[in-house]
């Protein structure tokens, strides 16, 4: 995956791009707004992660210029101001998720890559499927091997945020903002306890686990490794 | 300003002073123009009298003239000049010789006239009426005018002494109340100055007259009662901070120094490092709460206030947190109004419920009951998060609020002892009250009890006298509009 980072912070900016390189992408880096315009502009990048504060130009005026060119690149804003508002503002310039400083390596890997593998928007799923794991969106019914499990319905939002996500690790907040609209961090592992008991009722009728705990940074719904992803 | 050697004392300045200057100016014109007034009056009316009296005495003498001839006129006039406080006369012969009377010849004149008379006290000014008779004798008849002038001057005395009391009293009082504002205004400014000088504790002394300057003093007062709480509390919050993260900071380094240290295994280096790791998030986590207050109580959200579905909110929470606080050995129930709305900020009404909740899940023992409720009391929406849990000494539960304010009893539980705080804080945002109060049932509990809602055989009476004092902390919010709205966005989250 081709990825430009546009941060001035140096030391943040070979942080972010070790661990990128190390996971086996490019990444770009640009230092000013100038730059960072100019090179997005130029070179197609499957992902822009993008300081809010930046020398030249700000990075909320450089992603709605990106917007305004008709450049759709999906675009990661890291930021210091974790404010509500200015969340907002970022997602209202153009941006598609927000990630606040300080944060961690395996936060921002989790959300590029919920980025990069976003399905367009024209193709309308309404059947998930992960090995005998299959929802019917239209219906709102979960089924394992044929056998129909009964789910809360935050349960529901649950399972189809992970399904949506096959394959990847989602974070603890990534959870947290889709699932329950919480953009904070509640001390007690609300997560945790729901994903438990998704995984009981999953594994009602026997069948391979399906949600994996990725230690450090999340959960992944993953197709068991003899069968393959359908 | 620089001080101009000319600038009239201090006192002249004062506005107190020219106020009562002012006033002084104005009452003696008012005087001025009275005493003008009424000298003229007086002096008009004892005129006309006099005039009256001249004339009807002419009337009688030209009728005696007419009657009796000149001879009795002379001899009239003789008779009548004779009185104390007689008038003058002059009777003059066709041909201007004097027939009678002291009064000066008059010639040709006629009609009123302006004379001076002389007699046995000397001259006078007279004012008289002369008048032709038939048989062209001349008859004048006059009144002594000192009279009408000694009148006058006593009137001209009173104005003027009026006056000159007028502009003592006035001067005097003025300057007297200026040295009043003035020593007062002195007070305020050297109490002032005293703040100024780090005294924080000064106040302004009341004079305890009510007045508009004691009633000033009494508002700034109690700003500066204001402004010194506030200021304590960045004292004391800074000063907490400064403490409260010097611990975590020194656990941080211990676990650093262990990882570097000690030549270990691998795994115990991981571990060390994993300590750390949790501690720098532990730091972040009460960073980001200190800031999160921060912003909410600078305000700025309040632009960004919209309808925000309550109900739906408490559902969420209590949902969201019921398996967790069941894995702990607690019971969270919900007793949620449906179609609740208030105008505010959907992500800080959620933080704000979710420590409130988290609060009563961290701080009670096992087997505590937690019950989160939103009822609907007239035109407001009643948060409240009760448990049945030990509870909080009434003399703490003021301080709990408090920025790293926490209960000895929580000094081992993981906690910033910023929860209520933001809560606090979020309820002050949104115009809310906030209140801690014993849930136990009694004269002083709670609306909402654990007991009365506990369902089944064993619920109602049983425990109900040796329930803990358990905690309630609600937050009363205004709703808005109509619920309708707000009711499908509820089912169809359901559906």
């Amino acid at each position: 995956m081709k990825i430009l980072l546009i941060e001035d912070d140096q030391e943040t900016a070979d942080y972010v791009a070790r661990g990128l390189r190390q996971q086996g992408h490019t990444a770009d880096h640009a230092a000013n707004g100038r730059d960072g315009l100019f090179q997005a502009g130029d070179a197609p990048y499957d992902v822009l992660v993008i300081d809010r504060m930046l020398p030249g130009i700000d990075g909320l005026s450089l992603v709605r210029t990106l917007r305004e060119a008709g450049i759709r690149t999906p675009v990661l804003f890291l930021t210091a101001l974790g404010g509500v508002g200015d969340r907002v503002r970022g997602l209202d310039a153009g941006g598609d998720d927000y990630l606040a400083k300080p944060f961690a390596f395996a936060e921002l890997l989790a959300r590029v890559n919920a980025l990069a593998r976003r399905p367009p928007l024209v193709d309308v799923q309404t059947v998930l499927r992960v090995a005998d794991l299959e929802m019917d969106l239209l219906r709102r019914a979960v089924t394992r091997a044929g056998k129909e499990i009964d789910l809360q319905p935050r349960e529901f939002q649950l399972l189809e945020y992970l399904l949506r996500n096959a394959e990847r690790v989602v974070t603890r907040t990534m959870l947290l903002e889709a699932v329950w609209d919480f953009h904070f961090d509640p001390r007690t592992n609300i997560v945790e306890t729901h994903i438990s008991r998704l995984r009981s009722k999953l594994a009602q009728g026997g069948g391979a686990e399906l949600i994996h705990t990725v230690r450090g940074a999340g959960y992944a719904l993953r197709a068991p490794v003899p069968v393959a992803p359908a | 300003m620089p001080r101009s050697p000319l600038r009239p004392p201090r006192l002249l300045r004062t506005a107190s002073f020219r106020l009562a200057a002012l006033y002084l100016v104005l009452f003696s014109a008012s005087a001025v123009v009275l005493g003008g007034a009424v000298f003229w009056m007086t002096h008009e009316s004892l005129i006309q009298q006099m005039q009256s009296r001249v004339r009807a005495a002419e009337g009688h003498f030209a009728e005696a003239d007419q009657k009796g001839g000149a001879a009795a006129l002379v001899e009239h006039v003789r008779k009548y000049a004779r009185g104390a406080g007689a008038l003058d006369y002059l009777v003059q012969s066709p041909s201007g010789a004097r027939l009678a009377g002291q009064l000066p010849m008059i010639g040709a004149r006629r009609g009123w006239l302006h004379l001076t008379a002389t007699d046995q006290d000397g001259t006078k000014p007279v004012l008289a009426y002369a008048e032709q008779l038939p048989d062209g004798v001349v008859i004048a008849v006059g009144d002594d005018l000192s009279r009408v002038h000694r009148a006058d001057d006593a009137v001209l005395r009173a104005v003027a002494l009026s006056i000159a009391v007028t502009i003592l009293l006035g001067g005097v009082g003025g300057i007297w109340l200026s040295r009043v504002f003035l020593h007062r205004v002195d007070a305020m400014s050297r109490t002032a100055e005293a703040i100024i000088d780090g005294a924080l504790g000064q106040r302004i002394a009341l004079r305890g007259s009510g007045d508009d300057l004691d009633r000033l003093a009494e508002t700034l007062n109690r700003m500066l009662d204001r402004i010194e709480k506030l200021l304590a509390g960045v004292r004391e919050a800074s000063n907490n901070i400064a403490h409260d993260l010097r611990t975590p900071l020194s656990r941080l380094r211990q676990h650093l120094e262990e990882a570097r240290g000690r030549s270990g295994s691998v795994a115990d280096h991981e571990r060390a490092l994993e300590s750390a790791k949790a501690e720098v998030e532990a730091l972040l986590g009460t960073f980001a709460a200190l800031l999160r207050i921060a912003e909410v109580e600078a305000g700025a959200q309040r632009a960004a206030f919209c309808r925000v579905d309550l109900s739906a909110v408490a559902e969420t929470v209590a949902e969201a947190f019921a398996p967790s606080a069941e894995d702990e050995g607690h019971r969270l129930t919900a007793d949620v109004a449906p179609g609740i709305s208030v105008h505010g900020d959907k992500e800080l009404l959620t933080q704000m419920l979710v420590n409130l909740v988290e609060n009563a899940l961290r701080h009670t023992p096992r087997g505590t009951e937690v019950r989160l409720s939103l009822a609907r009391q007239g035109r407001q929406a009643v948060l409240a998060v009760t448990d049945n849990g030990p509870g909080v000494p009434a003399a703490e539960q003021e301080h709990v609020l408090r920025r790293f304010y926490r209960l000895d009893e929580s000094r081992t539980t993981p906690g910033s002892g910023l929860g209520l705080s933001l809560v606090a804080a979020v309820a002050e945002l949104h115009g809310g009250t906030l209140r801690l109060e014993d849930a136990r049932p009694g004269p002083h509990g709670g609306a909402l009890r654990l007991e009365d809602a506990r369902p089944g055989p064993h619920g109602g009476a049983l425990g109900l006298e040796d329930a803990r004092p358990g905690l309630r902390v609600s937050v009363t919010l205004a709703t808005v509009g109509d619920a309708g709205l707000s009711v499908i966005e509820g089912n169809q989250l359901a559906g």
